[in-house]
């Protein structure tokens, strides 16, 4: 049998890098934990589903269109999210998620030897993706479960292009208030690209939160990325997007992959838009949710970490990987968040009274 | 002859006794480059010797072999890397002797006299259809003297972070005064060869420092396999009962391998500092320090990620324990029966045999399965019960269906399954140990 010179061929910095495994389907790990039903409660998808209109445009898709390339750059979504923003079009662009437009953003600017900056404690994919790419990833302690902004600035070099900043934070629900972002860029003051990750923008309420799209003007060196995998419950169709400076989208734009998001997200996720409506329900759901959770471990005695966004976090007295599968046992998936760099926390996604409900009986069993 | 690292020379040469004396020299004069000390040197040469003698007469006469020398910082290893195609196999159960014969001596036995003269020996096989023999011999190094340990105060604050040399050493010095009579790793009867190791990268550590730079406590962690780390302590030095050092020091290490592919984080000399609410109770093994001295340690263990679930290969002498283990742990398996339905073997089966001499331990890991995968072991055991090894251990992948096939022998000799570590290898791993009543 022929063999591959793997050893040759591969850089070192893949060598060292290990795949992510994503969590089997849901059937499967029924199967495999023996439970009858799982609540998904680990990604901070939105339990309403899309909103209506999304909804009617997948149910009234017509299956010959399946057969057609969908518009290469979504040209008819950024006309419409730009008349939303004030934004040319061109500002705008639109990926297979916002996983997509974070690859093209660190292609479009970092070259061997450059650096990005981030959290320790956040997202995950910023660090991945530099770190596959063979960039450096500088991972900056949070400091009361916040970016620390003074850390941040005080590790870039010359080789630093891209600072991330994940508003509000994923998973601490911490936060940037405008007077803070402000302070940041004017610092920063255009030598590095700042990307303000807002993948919780929606649910966000407080008055003080920045919206970073209407700070573009002020700060061309600032990139803004929005997801309709939350707020509007497109993640099973993956569409997300960038917004930024015209001169600073084109460079992007260079690296992108043209043609990667399909028709039906397309369409679902112009539907979405403008319903008001969808954003208040789920909103009113988070509430209600976090308020019966909260009160619950308020009851339990639990440690727990609730900010912006449709999640929140809680301390166990026990492992979290051992919780995760003790509480899939019971039909409960929420994430563990040891990857995170929170041994013995796990994020819970705050949905439903059915699925709350269902957490909290099994969270009740396994601490007994 | 070439340098391919600054820590790596290697020789390519036939294996012929023509070139015994090339390969003895190469080694040596590589172990003196390498910074290992003269008799150090001498007795990895000699066990070179043995080797390069035992491929050129039993293994694989006349076939091409490659040397690679490398420093790990307190140790330097020799690699002797061969193709296994037209290769005996059998040759490498380190029981195996010149003539095969039954009856055949010690003396005949090559690669455990190799095994004799280094501190660790293993037998390992690479892909592209390539065999490993390694030698590894460590440096000498002095134990730790007997100093007037200073007294640890409890701190009011301290801060967590990597140590220096000489915080280093201190700290396991007071590792050996604080936990006396308990079960420490070998390396810490040898500061000098404990910073060594964190700076050739096998270990790493941090240390709870106090204001004044004195040690409270601290951690230190290692690769075990590829898969699973290990982590020694939290060590405490007479802290306060509620002090958060000992968590901080867990989760320090924790988030330091975090974000690597790392499954499962182990504490196989758990003290009473462990916090045990980052950890489960994965079962429990025997230690033998001498002949008639053992300890029963309980084996803690924690994923680091999910648990998707898979499938496992089981024998059915096997499964109740596995059954029985799954459910306690709530390890989500799938058991498939892996059966002997009377398909052709090969008759001879091959052990790898990781002897450490310095624990008086040695792990055996199936190569290949055969029809005399019973008696193969008895030999084993023979051999190590007449080199005084007393902590035998034998590692069964349960990703490796074949690998069931010595089950049967297994528990015929006496073996015990103690733990599963989840995936471990291809599968999970079960741990058996050989059960010696004292």
């Amino acid at each position: 049998m022929k063999t591959v010179s793997l050893q040759k061929l591969v850089p070192d910095y893949i060598k060292h890098f290990e795949a992510y495994i994503p969590s089997k389907p849901d059937d499967v790990l029924k199967e495999l934990y023996g439970c009858s039903h799982l609540f998904r409660l680990n990604n901070n998808e939105n339990p309403l589903g899309p909103p209506v209109a999304a909804q009617a445009v997948i149910g009234r898709f017509p299956p010959a269109r399946a057969s057609i390339y969908p518009s290469g750059d979504a040209y008819h979504l950024r006309c419409r999210l730009a008349e939303k923003f004030e934004l040319h079009p061109d500002q705008i662009l639109v990926g297979n998620g916002a996983n997509e437009v974070i690859t093209f953003v660190i292609k479009a600017f970092c070259q061997e030897g450059d650096n990005i900056i981030t959290a320790d404690k956040t997202f995950a994919v910023y660090e991945w993706v530099a770190e596959f790419s063979g960039f450096e990833a500088r991972l900056v302690p949070l400091k009361d479960l916040m970016f620390d902004d003074e850390a941040m600035l005080s590790q870039i070099d010359e080789k630093t292009k891209i600072l991330f900043v994940c508003n509000p934070n994923n998973p601490t629900g911490t936060y940037w208030n405008e007077e803070k972002l402000r302070h940041f860029l004017d610092v920063i003051d255009g030598r590095q690209i700042v990307v303000v990750d807002e993948a919780y923008f929606e649910f966000v309420e407080e008055d003080d939160f920045p919206d970073g799209i209407r700070l573009i003007k002020e700060y061309p060196n600032l990139v803004v990325f929005r997801t309709f995998s939350k707020m509007y419950a497109l993640a099973g169709l993956r569409i997300g997007y960038l917004a930024g400076d015209l001169e600073v989208v084109d460079i992007i734009r260079r690296t992108c992959v043209v043609y990667s998001v399909n028709v039906l997200a397309q369409e679902a996720a112009l539907a979405s838009i403008d319903d008001h409506e969808h954003i208040l329900r789920t909103r009113e759901m988070v509430a209600k949710g976090k308020e019966l959770i909260t009160r619950e471990l308020r009851h339990l005695g639990l440690p727990y970490v609730s900010g912006q966004g449709n999640y929140m976090m809680i301390k166990l007295p026990m492992s979290d990987t051992l919780a995760y599968r003790r509480l899939m046992a019971y039909g409960v998936m929420i994430r563990t968040m040891t990857g995170f760099r929170f041994p013995n926390y796990i994020r819970l996604t705050v949905s439903t009274r059915e699925a709350m409900e269902a957490f909290v009986e099994a969270l009740s069993r396994i601490l007994t | 002859m070439a340098v391919n690292t600054e820590n790596e020379v290697y020789l390519s040469l036939m294996a012929s006794p023509d070139f015994t004396p090339l390969a003895m020299a190469f080694v040596e004069k590589a172990a003196f480059g390498l910074k290992l000390g003269q008799a150090e040197a001498l007795s990895l040469t000699l066990a070179t010797e043995e080797i390069f003698s035992y491929l050129c007469r039993v293994a694989m006469p006349d076939q091409p072999v490659e040397i690679r020398c490398s420093s790990g910082g307190y140790y330097v290893k020799a690699d002797f890397i061969f193709s296994a195609e037209d290769f005996n196999m059998r040759a490498f159960n380190v029981t195996a002797t010149v003539s095969f014969d039954d009856e055949a001596s010690l003396e005949e036995m090559g690669l455990l006299i190799a095994s004799r003269s280094v501190e660790r020996f293993y037998v390992s096989e690479e892909k592209d259809n390539r065999m490993r023999l390694t030698l590894i011999k460590e440096k000498a190094y002095p134990e730790g003297i007997s100093l007037d340990v200073p007294e640890v105060k409890p701190f009011m604050e301290f801060s967590i972070r990597e140590p220096d040399p000489d915080e280093l050493k201190l700290f396991v010095m007071l590792v050996k005064h604080y936990y006396q009579g308990q079960i420490t790793p070998n390396a810490f009867k040898y500061p000098g060869k404990v910073v060594d190791m964190v700076d050739g990268g096998e270990y790493q550590g941090a240390l709870a420092i106090g204001k004044g730079g004195e040690v409270g406590g601290g951690i230190i962690w290692r690769w075990s396999g590829l898969k699973t780390i290990e982590c020694f302590g939290p060590y405490i030095f007479n802290q306060a009962y509620d002090s958060p050092m000992a968590n901080d020091l867990l989760e320090t290490c924790l988030g330091s391998i975090a974000k690597t592919h790392a499954v499962g984080l182990i504490n196989l000399f758990p003290t009473h500092d462990l916090p045990g609410k980052y950890f489960e109770p994965l079962g429990t093994l025997k230690i033998f320090t001498s002949r008639d001295q053992s300890s029963s340690v309980t084996a803690y263990f924690r994923q680091m990620q999910e648990d998707p679930g898979t499938s496992v290969w089981s024998p059915p002498e096997l499964e109740e324990f596995l059954q029985r283990e799954y459910k306690r742990l709530f390890f989500p398996r799938q058991i498939l029966p892996a059966r002997d339905l009377g398909e052709m073997k090969s008759p001879f089966s091959v052990l790898s045999a990781e002897v450490d001499r310095s624990q008086d331990m040695v792990t055996l890991r199936p190569i290949r399965s055969g029809t005399d995968a019973y008696r193969n072991l008895s030999d084993h055991l023979s051999l190590f019960s007449r080199e005084s090894i007393y902590n035998i251990f034998f590692e069964m992948d349960l990703g490796r269906p074949w690998e069931s096939e010595f089950v049967p022998g297994l528990l015929k000799s006496g073996f015990k399954p103690k733990l599963v570590m989840p995936y471990a290898g291809k599968g999970d791993i079960v741990i058996f140990q050989l059960d010696r009543e004292l």
